[in-house]
């Protein structure tokens, strides 16, 4: 069976990708995270008000995907108490073990951020509430309940600095991540300069992608009309960011195939036989071509809000899709190929295993529960409707 | 500094602290002491006891003088003798303790020679499934001189 896989000549120890989609999971969790969280950082940082019904919102989804960040990489390593070893003796010479750090100071920084965003419904919850309510608010507020206009005042600065902060530390988790692979350089298909820089925008197009499903979802259950000025809002910057994204992949491979070094032919085969279908099919097509043609009508197009706001959803799906799909032909793709540059591999993912397709979907799952919890404890609802009361009186 | 976020800052700074004393706990004391590992480890190394005796010793001493020097000349002489038949140091400093009779299952036999897609094309390989009718390979084949059947 395994000779059918096999293309070319390979090296003994290639046979068997060790990869798996665990690792194709990880940096896709890590990129909605820094999206969501720059995506929040729109409003907190660069004040734009449209986005303010959601700015708290995507911080709690930030929260809620960061937490399971982790998870796909302790699955695929199988004895997840070696986890902290990374983090007690780092060695320095591994691009690998900066995750840790830059993880927690990246969690200490998001989970700051949201008890500064929501200290005064803390505060006025433990006020409020009764019993074991009381004390779980109490606790959050850190049995501190000042929230005179000095105090607020106080919060907002700081919160300002972390989102500042924040801002270039989202990038640098997510550049980080892309860098694990840019530098690898005995892989061609990883090996480059532009490996941060590209997870990261495929990062923020992701992120902001799940923004809008999760908003419109939330609306629906709700029922709440949707405030269009948020959504277009998020869908122009999720236009712009899907550009700059997808024209960084294209210099990629254009570099790749103008500089046509020793590696050309092994990458020309695996974008015609390997990962045609992912690559020009599902991370280009659908999940760029199409979203960008939907999104430029939806700045195009006047009234009709109904057929705008679906387009923005299905854009908004295609790209989450796309961008799985971008992150499967990288790390997968990368180990398709052969380290002889003239033969390669094929990754067959299976089902029930620590490291299949079962495990990912459940970690896929877990963020959207822990955003369930989170908004349960700390609900963002009211910014999106008391938005949507002005927007709905005014447009009557 | 208002009152809430010094207990904010007092709160990180008491994780950051944990954090601290608890890698100061896990972190072994020799660790680092020659390179990126537990400086310890080499003396507990040293100190195990030798499991192996070597091939040469089974042929040298003069017990198993025939068939070592058949498997000598043997396409198998790459193949030491404790692969199949065991650790053996305690064996040869008092042969009446004898080591586990060797393994002659085919999985055993299969771990080399069971086709890979990653293994030379000349190495012998055998597809287990349509090669000889599940008896064990040394029915037909001798560990000791391979080809010899």
């Amino acid at each position: 069976m395994m000779e059918n896989l096999v293309w070319g000549y390979i090296y003994p120890n290639e046979a068997e990708i060790q990869w798996s989609i665990l690792i194709v999971l990880y940096p896709y969790i890590t990129g909605l995270v820094a999206g969501a969280f720059i995506a929040s950082s729109l409003y907190h940082v660069f004040g734009n008000k449209d986005i303010k019904p959601v700015a708290r919102f995507a911080l709690l989804t930030a929260f809620a995907f960061l937490c399971v960040a982790m998870l796909p990489l302790l699955a695929h390593l199988g004895n997840p108490q070696r986890a902290l070893s990374i983090m007690f003796t780092p060695h320095l010479s591994s691009a690998m073990s900066g995750f840790g750090y830059i993880f927690s100071f990246y969690f200490i920084v998001v989970v700051l951020e949201i008890w500064l965003a929501f200290r005064v419904d803390i505060v006025n919850a433990a006020l409020n509430s009764r019993g074991w309510k009381e004390l779980l608010y109490s606790a959050l507020a850190l049995f501190s309940y000042d929230i005179s206009e000095k105090a607020l005042e106080a919060d907002e600065k700081l919160g300002r600095k972390l989102a500042i902060i924040g801002i270039p530390s989202a990038a640098f988790l997510h550049g980080y991540v892309g860098f694990i692979f840019g530098g690898i350089k005995a892989n061609p298909w990883w090996s480059s300069s532009l490996m941060p820089i590209i997870f990261l925008m495929s990062a923020i197009v992701s992120g902001i992608a799940l923004l809008i499903l999760l908003y419109l979802v939330v609306m629906r259950i709700k029922k709440h009309p949707i405030n269009h000025k948020t959504l277009y809002s998020l869908a122009h910057y999720l236009w712009v960011f899907l550009i700059v994204a997808v024209v960084l992949e294209m210099l990629e491979i254009i570099s790749i195939k103008y500089e046509a070094l020793e590696e050309i032919e092994i990458i020309e085969h695996l974008l015609a036989e390997k990962i045609a279908f992912t690559f020009y099919g599902i991370q280009l097509t659908m999940g760029a071509l199409i979203p960008f043609i939907l999104l430029l009508l939806v700045g195009v197009i006047k009234n009709r809000d109904k057929l705008k706001v679906a387009m923005v959803a299905i854009s908004s799906m295609f790209i989450l899709i796309g961008v799985f799909a971008m992150r499967w032909n990288v790390v997968i793709g990368g180990q398709e190929i052969s380290k002889s540059l003239a033969g390669t591999m094929t990754y067959v993912p299976v089902f029930f295993h620590h490291e299949g397709v079962l495990p990912a979907i459940i970690i896929l799952i877990i963020p959207f529960i822990i955003l369930r919890v989170v908004t349960y404890i700390l609900p963002p609802w009211k910014d999106m409707m008391e938005e949507n009361e002005e927007v709905a009186v005014s447009s009557e | 500094m208002q009152p809430h976020l010094k207990r904010a800052f007092t709160l990180l700074a008491i994780i950051i602290i944990a954090f601290i004393f608890v890698r100061s706990l896990a972190v072994p004391g020799s660790f680092g002491e020659y390179g990126w590992y537990r400086g310890d480890s080499v003396n507990e190394l040293r100190s195990q006891d030798i499991e192996y005796a070597g091939s040469r010793t089974c042929g040298d001493v003069g017990c198993h003088n025939t068939l070592y020097s058949i498997w000598n000349q043997s396409r198998h002489k790459t193949v030491n003798c404790e692969t199949c038949h065991g650790p053996s140091e305690k064996h040869a400093s008092n042969i009446r303790i004898m080591p586990e009779p060797a393994d002659d299952s085919r999985d055993f036999c299969g771990l080399c020679h069971y086709n890979r897609v990653a293994r030379p094309d000349g190495f012998p390989q055998v597809d287990p499934e349509t090669h000889g009718q599940n008896l064990r390979c040394a029915y037909c084949h001798n560990p000791h001189k391979p080809w010899f059947v």
